[in-house]
């Protein structure tokens, strides 16, 4: 142990060491045997279908500001640019050559030379980035910016390409415009800005189609030829104010669409004002331009077109298809048609984009792929288990048997083995009963708990499920007009009964907002098939202000919701488990005023009341502070060690309150620039446990609360890094109550032990690893800016820590405190399958005590398990099962052997 | 002098027991204390006593608070019987005029067993403005239980109160300078140990040498052992 104390260097090797021993990296046999990547784009803003180009091919840009090419035959993607976040990245204008709203073209320009481009995107207001792509292998090829001088107004700014020149648009509402043009290649003005006097403008209803300028003024058009060499304001009067939005018909200069119908304030471009759709879309077919039009009509997807020059139908392109449920409403984006190869024929491509943000394609009268790129906003998920199989069903039934009378519990034996003969007989002479779908489907538990159902809810309301092995969609669901609520709180996807239950199925239920009246929704279904469950949907005629999750009931099994609603009246859902919110408490928070609030819930003859019983106010004085973070423990988390062995072999017991909540707010300050607050909130008592400052600190914060521990990373502006700061709880070296925990007779202070980390990555998402049990150690799960997944031990992350290496520190097994924490990359558990746009991660135990499930979410999805110290609870993959039985068979074997001739030997002894 | 630096003393201890918990700007609240003991009507509270804090720094307090009436103590034992609240709403006046008010609850039954002796918890936020007002009570272990018996004997009707003053704490920053120091420390005893360390060869290494040269030894006598 001397050595340890010698140098620094040894030092840091020896804590490698430590740590190379608590990490599990991956061998190369095993990339993507336990995990899968999904990626996506994220929800449709431009596309252009090119069926013509030699290399077919469907360009986009999404609202997550992503570029990319999509395969027109499967769907897949060719190739993908995640551009910068938001609002750097926000991809105002597409131009793809060949669709530009006129036959003059730039791009008819060779390749290569600095004239022509083949893709451009215009990105962002200040600075607005000019990008030129090359869309064969999706590489930039130049770049241009500026920088407005105005940035608050070049906010609505919006951008137009004309005849090789690049139009910069920005309006100053109720004033005038201001409109220059670029060379679209290079980023030279052509001339000064030119001002155009406008006192009509006005944020709400102006928008910008071809090279005119539109605003709604009541009943009338008002518009403005930006290219045009005078600038003459033309009305167009409308018949009746229209009741919606008017929309901008892309690929027609001056064409909007109003009320469904099309109309044009160019006087040079006619348009069929006769039609009546929901979406349209202007293309050429034979050389002549059509619009199309798309309308879904009892489930089935109607897609005409007319001819522009003379409005006649276009039999050609008229379709009709059966288009799913779970697509939601489509709307028509781009199509293509192409010569068929042998045929005079030609094959059509209609792309659509759905209100599940799906991205469908549509060939020869059928879906020809689709894309789920709802996927891009997962906000909650679940791990369930999969239904058992009918024998191990049985079994599970009668072990759960009530009754403990010998006689029945033979009984109900005896019948269930002459139960399980019949089935296997039947199922030999092959007249047993069909597998049911999930069977079929290989959804049937395993028997380490490995193979699970991931229901994945996304942010428009669409909900996946997913099989964690393979990564297969096996159902989905689409529930239209839902939303998050307000204080920034994200739709729940709530599990009110687990697959425990045998022969009682599994129940999920996703709590929501509708859009429409603002009141709460329920929308109940099995987790495994996706069918709706309970009568589905319910809507609620409250508003959902608080929710939490009662215990199970005792007939079946269902945890009920109890919602708080807006004025403060309980109800439970379902009805009859209403007495069992008896002597819940709930707390809310308010994020603008950083009030927090806790009820008492109280059961008495039949009916439920609230009662107010603590307030915190975190505010300051002039509720300038605003919680930017809450953190509760994980429900399901069981704490198995109470305490920790000191080196004295003292145990210091952890201070384990479930109902403690960390809140995090951050606020402006004089003196620090910006401070940021953590308060640790008893949220039954509503004492303020701890609460600690942070000076010089800000946002991103992300943060884990578990067992007796909190870890949070944070943004220093002072030293400009990336720090993580730990808390560890300890109640002392006695416990208060060792087997009853209340927080109204609490032990008031816990020991507070605390330390700061810098971390030299920028932190996306934390998340703490949990298992069956908690027998496992936990490690820190840190998504990074990067898209990887890093694993960090606990042991690096505690704040007990010794600065200097004491022996104390070493009996305790505390690794020495070094400021930086290590990011080896052994330790991403995702080696080279980043997850762009990292949000989220979820963790869920599996079957095996040792075994973590893992999915992070973002753009991409990545579905992984992780064995923080290691799997001890299973053999190697690898294990040789065949030397193992042949050493036993042969000792067993000799033994038998050996004995049999020692008594062969005693007995010829006996007879000497 | 013996009085100064016994004050000095404990100017230490306060701040050490409260970490680098200090208010940069020191103020004085005053708070309004009112309470709720009647089960039938719980939006009515009456006056209970107020506290004035002359100084958050020092944790100092003075309390007044009123004796209960007799049909007050009744309607808390009624509370305790129905296992009810007593709920406790203060009402915090800074030096700026503004006001603020909390609430906070504890079980009427803990409340009459500890004979109205209750702690009320202030807790601070780093600009002194208090972010919640606790009630609690140290329960005297072996009474847990809220029986009628043990709550009809009560006929204390005075509370006595501690009010404990939490202040927020400064977080801790990454400790580079001390761990640059103990490296640097290291570093030195390295490098004034190697200066030290001018002993031969074989004194260093012998531990190394002498297992190559046994297993040379015990190697070349297997192979002599198979040559015969």
């Amino acid at each position: 142990m001397d050595f340890l104390q010698s140098s620094a260097g040894t030092l840091i090797s020896l804590s490698l060491l430590l740590l190379l021993s608590t990490c599990s990296g991956l061998y190369e046999d095993q990339i993507k045997k336990f995990d899968w990547r999904s990626v996506h784009v994220g929800s449709l803003k431009h596309a252009y279908v090119d069926l013509n180009h030699f290399q077919p091919r469907v360009l986009l840009s999404t609202h997550e500001q992503v570029v990319g090419s999509l395969c027109p035959k499967t769907g897949e993607i060719i190739w993908r640019q995640v551009l910068e976040q938001k609002p750097r990245g926000d991809i105002k204008l597409l131009q793809v050559s060949g669709f530009a709203d006129d036959s003059s073209d730039t791009a008819a320009a060779p390749m290569g030379s600095h004239l022509g481009f083949d893709m451009m995107t215009v990105q962002g207001h200040a600075p607005a980035l000019v990008r030129g792509w090359n869309t064969n292998i999706g590489t930039i090829e130049w770049e241009w910016s500026i920088m407005p001088l105005n940035t608050e107004r070049a906010q609505d700014a919006v951008w137009f390409y004309s005849n090789s020149l690049l139009y910069h648009v920005v309006p100053a509402w109720r004033s005038h415009i201001e409109v220059t043009a670029y060379f679209a290649t290079s980023g030279h003005t052509t001339g000064s800005t030119s001002k155009i006097m406008a006192a009509w403008i006005n944020p709400e209803s102006c928008l910008l189609s071809g090279t005119f300028y539109i605003c709604l003024d009541g009943k009338q058009l008002i518009s403005l030829d930006l290219v045009a060499k005078s600038t003459q304001v033309i009305a167009t009067s409308l018949g009746a104010e229209p009741s919606s939005n008017i929309q901008d018909l892309p690929g027609l200069n001056g064409g909007l669409i109003v009320d469904k119908k099309l109309i044009s304030v160019n006087k040079d471009q006619a348009i069929c004002s006769d039609l009546t759709s929901d979406s349209y879309i202007v293309g050429s077919f034979n050389n002549r331009k059509v619009i199309a039009y798309a309308d879904l009509i009892n489930s089935i997807l109607n897609i005409n077109a007319v001819y522009l020059d003379d409005c006649s139908p276009v039999p050609e392109l008229h379709l009709s298809v059966a288009f799913a449920e779970h697509y939601g409403t489509p709307s028509l984006r781009s199509f293509d048609c192409k010569s068929k190869r042998n045929s005079d024929g030609k094959n059509c491509l209609f792309l659509f984009t759905t209100t599940a943000e799906s991205i469908v394609a549509v060939q020869q009268g059928r879906v020809r792929w689709s894309r789920e790129e709802s996927l891009a906003n997962v906000i909650d998920t679940q791990f369930l288990d999969l239904p058992l199989a009918d024998t191990e069903g049985t079994l599970e039934n009668e072990m759960r048997g009530k009754a403990g009378d010998i006689a029945t519990a033979f009984m109900r034996r005896i019948t269930t083995q002459a139960l399980q003969i019949k089935s296997l007989f039947l199922h030999v002479i092959g007249l047993g009963p069909p597998p049911t779908d999930t069977q079929r489907a290989g959804l049937v538990r395993d028997s380490f708990g490995l193979h699970k159902m991931l229901v994945l809810l996304t942010r428009t309301g669409k909900i996946f499920g997913i099989d964690n092995i393979a990564g297969k969609q096996h159902w989905k669901l689409y529930l239209p007009n839902v939303a998050g609520f307000e204080n920034a709180e994200q739709m729940r996807l709530i599990v009110q009964r687990s697959s425990k239950h045998f022969p009682l199925q599994p129940l999920c239920a996703i709590v929501a907002k509708s859009v429409d009246t603002g009141n709460g929704v329920l929308f109940r279904f099995n987790p495994i098939t996706g069918h709706a469950a309970e009568g589905g949907l319910l809507q609620l005629n409250y508003k959902i202000k608080q929710l939490a999750l009662l215990s199970e009931t005792e007939d079946d099994y269902v945890k009920g919701i109890l919602i708080l609603d807006g004025a403060n009246q309980v109800h439970v859902e379902p009805k009859h488990a209403t007495p069992l919110a008896h002597g819940m408490y709930l707390y809310t928070a308010d994020l603008k005023t950083a009030e927090l609030e806790g009820y008492f819930v109280k059961y008495a003859g039949g009916e439920l009341s609230s009662l107010p019983i603590w307030n915190v106010r975190l505010g300051g004085h002039n509720s300038e502070q605003q919680i930017i973070s809450v953190a509760s423990k994980n429900p399901i988390e069981h704490v198995h060690s109470q305490g920790r062995v000191l080196g004295d072999r003292s145990v210091l017991y952890k201070y384990i309150n479930p109902n403690l909540v960390a809140f995090v707010t951050q606020a402006p300050d004089a003196t620090h620039k910006t401070v940021l607050n953590m308060y640790l909130i008893d949220v039954v008592s509503g004492s303020v446990i701890f609460s600690m400052t942070h000076r010089k600190v800000r946002a991103p914060l992300h943060i884990v609360h578990s067992e007796n521990w909190l870890a949070y990373s944070y943004f220093n502006d002072k030293v400009r890094r990336t720090e993580i700061t730990t808390i560890e709880l300890y109640e002392g070296s006695a416990q208060a109550n060792n087997s009853v925990w209340s927080s109204l007779q609490a032990p008031s202070m816990p020991l507070v032990e605390r330390q700061s980390y810098i971390i030299p990555t920028i932190v996306e998402a934390m998340r703490e690893t949990i298992t069956e049990r908690g027998i496992t150690n936990k490690h820190v799960l840190i998504g990074t800016a990067s898209g990887g997944i890093v694993e960090m031990s606990w042991h690096l992350l505690d704040p007990r820590r010794p600065i200097s290496s004491t022996t104390q520190g070493r009996e305790e097994g505390a690794i020495p405190y070094i400021p930086e924490l290590p990011l080896p990359t052994e330790n991403y558990i995702n080696y080279n399958q980043t997850v762009a746009r990292l949000r989220n991660i979820y963790t869920a135990p599996s079957g095996l005590e040792s075994t973590c499930l893992v999915v992070a979410t973002g753009l991409d999805i990545f579905v992984t398990r992780v064995a923080p110290s290691k799997t001890f609870d299973l053999l190697k993959e690898d294990f040789d099962y065949i030397l193992i039985s042949i050493v036993l068979v042969v000792l067993t074997s000799g033994s038998l052997i050996v004995r049999h001739l020692a008594s062969r030997k005693l007995l010829k002894q006996a007879w000497k | 002098m013996y009085l100064k630096s016994s004050c000095l003393s404990i100017v230490l201890l306060s701040l050490f027991a409260s970490g680098w918990s200090f208010l940069e700007h020191d103020s004085w609240i005053t708070i309004d204390l009112h309470h709720s003991l009647t089960p039938a009507r719980p939006e009515h509270f009456s006056h209970r006593g107020n506290i004035s804090i002359p100084s958050l720094n020092s944790g100092l307090s003075t309390i007044v608070q009123n004796a209960l009436t007799d049909t007050e103590l009744e309607s808390l034992k009624v509370l305790a019987s129905q296992n009810g609240f007593y709920r406790m709403r203060a009402t915090v006046a800074y030096p700026n005029g503004s006001k603020q008010r909390f609430l906070t609850s504890s079980k009427a039954c803990s409340l009459l067993l500890a004979q109205f002796n209750d702690v009320l918890w202030v807790s601070l936020d780093p600009n002194g403005y208090v972010t919640g007002i606790t009630t609690s009570q140290d329960l005297a272990p072996k009474i847990t239980e809220c029986s009628s018996e043990n709550t009809q004997q009560i006929n204390e009707k005075s509370f006595s109160s501690d009010v404990i003053i939490r202040h927020a704490e400064l977080a801790p920053v990454p400790d580079t300078g001390s761990f640059i120091q103990k490296f640097e420390r290291e570093r030195e005893a390295r490098e004034r140990g190697e200066v030290r360390d001018n002993r031969g060869f074989f004194a260093k290494y012998w531990m190394y040498i002498v297992p190559v040269v046994l297993l040379v030894f015990i190697s070349g006598a297997t192979n002599q052992d198979a040559a015969k």
